[in-house]
């Protein structure tokens, strides 16, 4: 028997992870529980952290938009304005796991889970999203990208936790994909995605550009030279099958029984010619 | 224990053969109330499971359990030595040992028992037994395990690593391919398929005061589990009684003994305290087995016409180390492959090979599976040499009644590929399709594939296909049903109410239903081999019939009719149409004595009556069937090219079932074998390595989920089975042989690309379609 606490606010958390340094933090528990059973780790006790109410919802912050870490899934594919102001990260979350699985797991969760597969991160990525950590001293911020150091390896120190996500608002945006391979249609692991957020000029040319892969390195991948090397261009097949040769180069996928490093970096890549789609209809 | 179903929610008419009646367990299976093995629990219940080997093959030095058996909460440790039977189990050949004793041969070999109180405990103690083994080279491949000097799997077995071998050559064998003038040759790969049912492998057992051990189990076989398991420990037939509520999903993984033997020898151990044994999913995936993997190569050989004129084929099947159903299913196999059609020359050869590897065993549609997905594919490839339409091709060559099969066994009942066919050929999947085709979106090419299908019901020539039912009239003036073939969600119990109810003419309310139990119900054989419906029907009309008429004459005692001609059976009463006199149901089971209320009838399907030029063990292993249905299936598919997913948009399913008793029970046994035949296609890839497991969990082994699954439209083709119960063939498995075929043939009509390994998953049809070699 495991006890599991259910602490109502931040301050009631502190001291109970000041009691006891070996217990685990959760959220909705869909990665906690698989791990408790397969036995990988073995913490004296639980703390639940979805009674919280500072960490929970959506809030409209001006320029920027606050998502707490146990905001459910679900709550944020209901969430209009996380749909009108981030439609790629909607578009992930509609693919993420299953309905039961989004009905108990939070972008808390996804995030300091930091698996290269979590449908959130590459939509965080793409828009720079910032990470908030807090713990009873003090809160700071940095971008999800420092934040996430490797597969389930995050800059978390002991007694603290991720209080939120910053996400600024980006209308200058008119292109918003996101698109996810797995191998079934639901309740699948990424085997490769992208999230892309392009702003297209009245010519239909690349103005800014910002793209993320998941599960084709060990966090999700950025590529400055890739980003670059559309800019200016129009979102024609020829520019993206060329681009796409860029993509292959910039990501270090690895081979599992989900699939081969050889098919996620060309999936990678041939991902980019499904924006030649978009490019007509912005 | 012993419980009768009764039915709630259900109208008032009677029960008629050709309604789609409510299934009598839905209604309480949605509720929750009805009550599986695993369901099973009590107060003082001792939780007991496996220590399994965990390598691949062994010699097995030593069992060390002092130390789980003195952990607190442990009651007993078991080993091979505390087995007073003959330790070993298994359907035709007995090679599995209950507990290993000299070796492990594969990866879950069960090595040692543990009882303990509680499921933490037995956890526990299975971690502290220690297991001293020697390694051995093991061997993997079906190929390499029948070369010389190999490693023995089986060391005292005669034939080496060779469980079954069979060759048959009808005509003018390997001759024949001289006057073909296209000869197309193709070597294809099929994998384990996992049956990944709802409820893993469980059961509940207990010893009784008089030393009977009542086992509850999730199983398709009771009748032969009691046999197994009483020679496996040292018990007489009497003094085991095997108990088989509604199955959560079996589809052949519980054809044969899963948790059945270890319960009853936890049961002996347990100071007479009840025990539960349920298998963790990971521990079905290892110790449970599968569809066998195989490898087949195909040679056909046409007339410049398309006139199909010889075939030639290998077939290698992984039975890994036991037979469990191994030669049966391969036997099925080559009696399924060369098809429906009209071949006069054949020369085929099969092995079924002994391995390191997981246990192959039963799985629905059971090896015909895996030869239709090479066959139909053959056909295709054909029909493209000859640049006809691949439906005309087979068309051409369907066998009708009366012809025979290339093996030689003469098609004597129902005959309705012909009719399937042309179904499929007027249906507007079929007539639309270039336009269909032609309307794909960017990055997307479509494609439409056919699968000609047969699949054979019962067990062939040899083992007797029989069944014995029994019907009550209870005083309370319910019909009550005693099922001999377990009902593992596939509806042949609602089938049976429905069959004995229209017979009586009563409503399901009148209905009761005693599910298989070796104390109450009579012997009647497996639920498997599409036979559940077809035998145990014909049995049950012969006891309805028997029954009617003795309630009748009851009446007309009792009403001083001067014959039964006037009385009629209506819901709950027997009416005199004459006078208009009633007597109720109720009256007549409480006037009847019971063995005059009580009818027992007894069936036996037919065989094939043909002489075959084969061996007497292949007979024994089931050549030769009589009752065969045929299906023709058509798959719509659009492919993505950017990352090779293969989306299956429309299915379309003919199928000479015979008479559909129930059309919505018949649509669900087509629907659940498309889905499982669609999962064998495209997702189910199950990993094993050097004999170990390499996708342990659902996590890794994809099924396909309901986004996966495509609209399906079922049509039943009811060309009547004269040997059937009104008419009825059974279509448990059929269904499962299309899809991989038909979405091979769609994707190949697609994008030119012809997979030869299955599943079609996203990375290989990427990988083809861009010409690269595969992983």
């Amino acid at each position: 028997m495991t006890q599991v606490l259910l602490p109502r606010a931040l301050d009631e958390l502190w001291d109970f992870l000041e009691e006891d340094p070996n217990t685990a933090v959760y959220s909705g528990g869909t990665d906690l529980l698989v791990n408790l059973r397969g036995g990988r780790i073995n913490p004296s006790r639980l703390a639940c952290l979805e009674r919280i109410e500072e960490i929970r919802g959506v809030r409209d912050a001006g320029a920027a938009v606050f998502i707490g870490a146990a905001t459910t899934h679900t709550h944020l594919l209901e969430n209009s304005l996380v749909s009108s102001e981030f439609p790629v990260l909607t578009k992930a979350i509609r693919v993420l796991a299953s309905p039961a699985i989004r009905n108990m797991g939070t972008i808390g969760g996804n995030i300091v889970n930091a698996s290269p597969a979590g449908d959130t991160l590459p939509p965080l990525y793409a828009l720079d999203a910032e990470v908030e950590i807090v713990s009873r001293k003090e809160a700071k911020r940095m971008p999800v990208s420092d934040f996430i150091v490797g597969p389930g390896r995050v800059r978390l120190g002991a007694n603290e936790i991720v209080k939120g996500v910053w996400i600024r608002k980006a209308p200058e945006f008119n292109v918003r994909h996101f698109e996810k391979v797995g191998l079934r249609k639901s309740q699948a692991c990424a085997v490769a995605s992208l999230a892309a957020a392009l702003s297209l000029s009245e010519g239909g040319k690349i103005e800014r550009a910002r793209l993320a892969w998941g599960s084709v390195g060990p966090t999700v991948v950025r590529s400055a030279e890739v980003e670059e090397a559309l800019l200016g261009r129009e979102l024609e097949i020829q520019m993206l099958a060329e681009v796409a040769r860029l993509v292959e180069r910039a990501v270090s996928p690895i081979d599992d029984v989900r699939a081969s490093a050889q098919y996620r970096r060309i999936v990678a890549g041939r991902l980019l010619l499904r924006l030649a789609e978009s490019g007509c209809k912005n | 224990m012993g419980e009768v179903r009764r039915h709630k929610r259900h109208s008032e008419g009677a029960l008629h053969i050709g309604a789609s009646t409510p299934r009598a367990d839905a209604y309480a299976k949605v509720t929750g109330a009805e009550k599986f093995a695993a369901d099973y629990y009590s107060s003082d219940m001792v939780w007991a499971g496996v220590k399994r080997g965990a390598a691949p093959h062994g010699v097995i030095k030593g069992i060390f359990t002092d130390e789980a058996c003195k952990a607190p909460g442990v009651i007993a440790v078991l080993t091979h030595r505390d087995i007073r039977g003959s330790n070993r189990q298994g359907v035709v050949r007995k090679d599995q040992p209950v507990l290993a004793d000299k070796k492990v041969r594969h990866c879950g070999d069960a090595v040692a028992l543990v009882l303990a109180e509680d499921r933490e405990t037995l956890l526990r103690a299975l971690d502290l037994i220690r297991l001293d083994l020697e390694a051995l080279p093991g061997v993997f491949d079906v190929e390499e395990a029948l070369k010389d000097g190999a490693p023995l799997v089986h060391e005292d077995n005669a034939g080496g690593n060779t469980l079954l071998e069979a060759h048959i050559q009808t005509g003018d064998g390997l001759t024949a391919f001289e006057r073909c003038d296209e000869v197309i040759e193709g070597r294809f790969e099929t994998p384990w398929q996992e049956h990944a049912y709802l409820e893993t492998e469980v059961g509940w057992a207990q010893q009784q005061n008089d030393g009977k051990v009542v086992i509850v189990a999730s199983t398709q076989t009771p009748f032969r589990d009691r046999a197994e398991v009483a020679e496996a420990i040292g018990l007489d037939l009497e003094q085991v009684r095997v108990i088989a509520p509604y199955t959560g999903g079996a589809f052949g993984g519980k054809d044969g003994i899963t948790v059945q033997t270890l319960l009853a020898l936890a049961a002996l151990h347990s100071n007479g305290r009840p025990v539960k044994m349920w298998w963790e999913r990971e521990e079905s995936f290892i110790a449970g087995t599968k569809r066998h993997p195989t490898r087949l190569y195909y040679r056909l050989g046409a007339k410049g016409d398309g006139v199909l004129h010889a075939l030639a084929a290998r077939l290698y099947f992984d039975t890994g180390p036991y037979d469990h159903l191994g030669g049966v299913v391969m036997t099925l196999a080559l009696e399924h492959a060369g098809g429906a059609y009209r071949i006069p020359h054949a020369l085929l050869d099969a092995w079924c090979v002994y391995t390191n590897n997981p246990i192959g065993g039963a799985f629905r549609a059971f090896g015909v599976t895996q030869v239709t997905a090479a066959m139909e594919q053959m056909m295709d490839m054909l029909a493209a040499r000859l640049d006809m339409d691949p439906l005309e091709l087979r068309l051409k060559n369907a066998l009708t009644r009366g012809e025979k099969t290339c093996v030689g066994v003469t098609l004597t009942g129902s005959t309705g590929l012909v009719e399937c066919l042309e179904r499929v050929e007027r249906h507007p999947l079929r007539t639309e399709r270039y336009a269909w085709k032609a309307a794909a979106g960017p990055f997307k090419r479509r494609g439409v594939g056919i699968a000609a299908l047969m699949h054979a019901a019962g067990y062939g020539t040899v083992v007797p296909d029989y069944a014995n039912a029994k019907i009550e009239l209870t005083p309370e003036g319910k019909i009550r049903i005693y099922c001999g073939v377990v009902d593992m969600g596939q509806g042949n119990a609602s089938a049976n109410a429905q069959i004995a109810g229209s017979i009586l003419n009563q409503n399901m309310d009148s209905m009761e239903l005693v599910l298989p139990d070796t104390d109450r119900t009579l012997p009647s054989g497996s639920a498997s081999a599409s036979r559940c419906t077809y035998t145990f029907g014909n049995a049950l009309i012969g006891a309805a019939e028997i029954l009617k008429n003795r309630i009748l004459q009851k009446a007309a005692d009792l009403l001083m009719a001067p014959s039964t001609d006037d009385l009629t059976l209506a819901p709950g009463k027997v009416v005199n149409r004459a006078t208009g006199a009633q007597i109720p149901l109720s009256r007549l089971g409480r006037l009847m004595a019971e063995s005059e209320r009580t009818a027992i009838s007894h069936f036996r399907a037919p065989v094939a009556k043909d002489r075959l030029d084969v061996t007497d063990e292949l007979r024994l292993h089931g050549l030769g069937h009589a009752v065969i249905s045929y299906g023709a299936h058509l798959a719509a598919v659009e492919v993505d090219e950017i990352t090779g997913a293969v989306e299956v948009v429309s299915y379309l399913s003919a199928t000479d079932c015979g008479r559909a008793l129930n059309p919505q029970i018949y649509e669900q046994q087509i629907h659940g074998g498309i889905c499982q035949g669609l999962g064998f296609a495209l997702f189910e890839d199950f990993r094993v390595e050097q004999g170990t497991v390499k996708s342990p969990d659902l996590a890794t082994y994809i099924i396909p989920t309901a986004p996966d699954t495509p609209n399906m439209e079922s049509l039943p083709v009811e060309l009547h089975e004269p040997t059937g119960p009104f008419g009825l063939k059974g279509v448990g498995e059929i269904a499962t042989n299309g899809p991989a075929p038909a979405v091979a043939n769609a994707l190949a009509d697609a994008c030119g690309i012809r997979m030869f390994r299955l599943p079609m998953t996203p990375e290989r049809v990427l990988l083809a379609l861009r010409g690269r070699e595969t992983r």
